[in-house]
């Protein structure tokens, strides 16, 4: 009972309810009016008829002899009030001057008052109920009974005001949805807007509020792209003009005598070299979608990928079997796996691969291995470029913190996801699932 | 008197070449050393060398370029190894269909470009191939089979890719080089043996038992890789080279 009326929560419902309740009182306001006007008029005209009508009748039976009154009274009789020869019925008088006496009453009194010495009683009872007590000219009483009520409202007018409040429900459902689809559409392409995605712009057609709203979007859309090419494109300048000085370096450092100072040296430029070639793949896994698609047997790419690992002398297996057909790039994909690979062999020493088609159709590739695995808080984080975990900082092994995320990337770019789990029992789960 | 191989390496960057170029030379081998493509042409007007180290990335003529020009010219035969800056798998896909014979990427190991320079030097002499697959042609064609030999992998009849591991792309590539040519396991294993590894006698037998697989040959009754009992094995279809790919 305390509570208090609550605004409602959507745009949709607040403009609903305010259309709604102006369009409802404006029309409540406008019927109102209109019922005064009808009423006046028809008083009006009602009043005047009173008077020339009650006067013609009081004559014509003032007239007549007194036994042929009660056959005429039939016929003067009216809607609104009758005629009676007797003394009529017992009620409270009115007084002419009193401010709520029945306008009626002055008409008659207008009409007839200075022939004829009249008084006048209300009947008490449910609806309104006068009479005028006068007498004829011979002395009999004649009564006046009057009935005052309006002229009943039509049948139909329910049905018309019902219809019209229909109406005006169907236009504001129709007004909001035509001003909230656009927001809708809106606030949908900003939730799903993914920059290094392919953007997917918005229509630009429909009102001029939309239309610039659409622009504005795809303006920022473009621009937000813009940024992030430019950012990428850094990247790949840096990385690619490091290649010509890193490489004298290299060629110098053979010309150095054999000493730790010099397999230090090796390491560090060694060191740089990946650096520079993960930042230009980095750069390119995101703008450089070129390759074509084609279809691949999944089976023989995965065999020869483990192959080849296994010709450079690493411990990769690979289980399970796909005999599956798919259309994939092939370069992306063998990136992928090749990133996920050599990272269970840096941080494991092993790696295997496990591929099976699921119930659902898709295929899932998984890269297991026995490592130390990546703490629950972390593995979400480590997929974004330059993160490296903790503890792989100060490993010979810590790489540059690009490899899961360039893997990640491509997983997305070829229509795939990646995730990783820690497995039970130790070690880390890559888990590649492709569209079948 | 030996013959000292004589490399031509090109490049833009002056301290890249000449490095390059004391280091193969420490090594015993004679070096010329020029800047871009006109220098190079001038070299080659007077003086043929035995392997040219181009790089790809150079103002003016590119590497590239310079390539194809070499194996439209009278240099068709001279060995190119390309030196690329470029990590990208296309630089790869047209270096070696512009008809170069390997590639290296910057930053690359003197001594890894040496083993290269060695490697290109004994597949080209030790036995020239049969087959010569020029730039235009990248599909090799054998029984159900196509070779894409700039992206490295078989192609069905539906046209759907069957990928090689680099150890099995070589070594078919060398019998679709000699078709019809019995090859021991020491001409197999010198020219199959690639950049990344040393395989090892025995492992030819693996290989070629691996590639059958990879052909859905029967091993019993291979019809692509026969074995000529203690000679070796010899590619018993005749390969045809398809001008152009799809």
């Amino acid at each position: 009972m305390t509570r208090a009326l609550h605004w409602p929560r959507t745009l949709a419902s607040r403009l609903s309810l305010i259309f709604l309740i102006g369009l409802i009182l404006a029309q409540a306001l406008s019927f109102g009016a209109q019922y005064y006007e009808r009423y006046e008029s028809s008083k009006n005209t009602m009043l005047g008829n009173l008077e020339t009508d009650v006067s013609t009748s009081i004559a014509i039976l003032d007239r007549l002899p007194a036994d042929e009154r009660a056959a005429w009274l039939k016929q003067l009789e009216r809607r609104n009030y009758s005629y009676l020869l007797n003394e009529g019925s017992p009620g409270t008088p009115i007084r002419t001057d009193m401010p709520d006496a029945p306008i009626a009453i002055a008409s008659i009194k207008d009409a007839i008052g200075h022939d004829y010495p009249m008084t006048f009683t209300e009947i008490p009872g449910p609806k309104k109920h006068f009479q005028v007590h006068l007498n004829l000219s011979d002395g009999s009483p004649l009564t006046i009974d009057l009935r005052p009520a309006m002229v009943p409202l039509s049948p139909w007018l329910p049905i018309v005001l019902l219809g019209q409040l229909a109406l005006m429900l169907a236009c504001s459902w129709l007004a909001v949805r035509i001003a909230i689809r656009p927001l809708t559409r809106l606030a949908d392409a900003v939730e799903t807007l993914d920059p290094n995605a392919h953007p997917v712009l918005l229509d630009e057609k429909g009102p001029s509020e939309v239309a610039h709203a659409a622009k504005a979007f795809n303006a920022m859309q473009a621009r937000i792209a813009a940024y992030l090419k430019e950012r990428m494109q850094l990247l790949a300048a840096i990385s690619h003009d490091l290649q010509t000085p890193i490489t004298r370096m290299k060629l110098r450092a053979e010309f150095m005598d054999d000493s730790s100072e010099k397999d230090k040296l090796w390491n560090d430029l060694g060191e740089m070299e990946h650096l520079v070639r993960e930042g230009v793949a980095y750069a390119r896994s995101i703008h450089g979608a070129t390759e074509e698609s084609r279809r691949t047997d999944l089976d023989s790419f995965l065999d020869s990928l483990v192959f080849d690992y296994q010709d450079m002398g690493k411990d990769v297996q690979l289980t399970g079997k796909s005999t599956t057909v798919i259309d994939t790039r092939p370069h992306a994909l063998r990136r992928v796996l090749v990133n996920l690979t050599d990272n269970a062999l840096k941080f494991a020493g092993a790696a295997e691969m496990h591929v099976e088609k699921q119930a659902d159709g898709k295929l899932s590739i998984k890269i297991l291995d026995r490592g130390p695995g990546i703490a629950e808080e972390e593995l979400k984080q480590v997929m974004e470029p330059f993160y490296r975990v903790e503890n792989s900082r100060n490993r010979s092994t810590g790489g540059t913190g690009l490899g899961l995320a360039i893997a990640q990337q491509l997983a997305i770019a070829i229509g795939g996801s990646l995730t990783l789990s820690n497995r039970e029992g130790g070690g880390l789960c890559a888990e590649l699932r492709l569209p079948g | 008197m030996d013959h000292v191989d004589h490399i031509l390496i090109v490049d833009d960057d002056r301290e890249i070449r000449e490095l390059v170029g004391n280091y193969l030379k420490k090594n015993g081998l004679r070096t010329t050393v020029v800047a871009d493509g006109r220098q190079m042409r001038a070299f080659l007007e007077t003086t043929p060398v035995d392997l040219i180290v181009l790089d790809i990335m150079m103002p003016g003529d590119d590497g590239l370029l310079l390539c194809r020009e070499l194996r439209a010219g009278k240099h068709k035969t001279t060995p190119v190894l390309m030196l690329t800056a470029r990590n990208d798998e296309t630089d790869r896909i047209l270096g070696l269909e512009m008809g170069a014979d390997d590639y290296l990427v910057k930053p690359f190991a003197a001594r890894e470009l040496l083993a290269r320079i060695n490697a290109v030097l004994r597949r080209t002499r030790m036995l020239p191939p049969n087959l010569v697959v020029t730039e235009a042609s990248r599909l090799l064609a054998f029984g159900r089979w196509r070779l894409d030999t700039s992206a490295r992998h078989l192609l069905d009849e539906d046209g759907t890719m069957v990928a090689l591991s680099g150890a099995e792309y070589r070594l078919l590539r060398v019998f679709l080089d000699h078709p019809q040519r019995v090859l021991n396991r020491d001409q197999l294993l010198n020219l199959t043996q690639g950049r990344d590894a040393d395989l090892f006698d025995r492992s030819i037998d693996l290989l070629v038992s691996r590639l059958r697989q990879r052909l859905l040959d029967d091993a019993r009754e291979p019809a692509y890789i026969k074995t000529v009992r203690s000679e070796g094995y010899v590619f018993s279809l005749p390969v045809e080279i398809l001008g152009d790919q799809s």
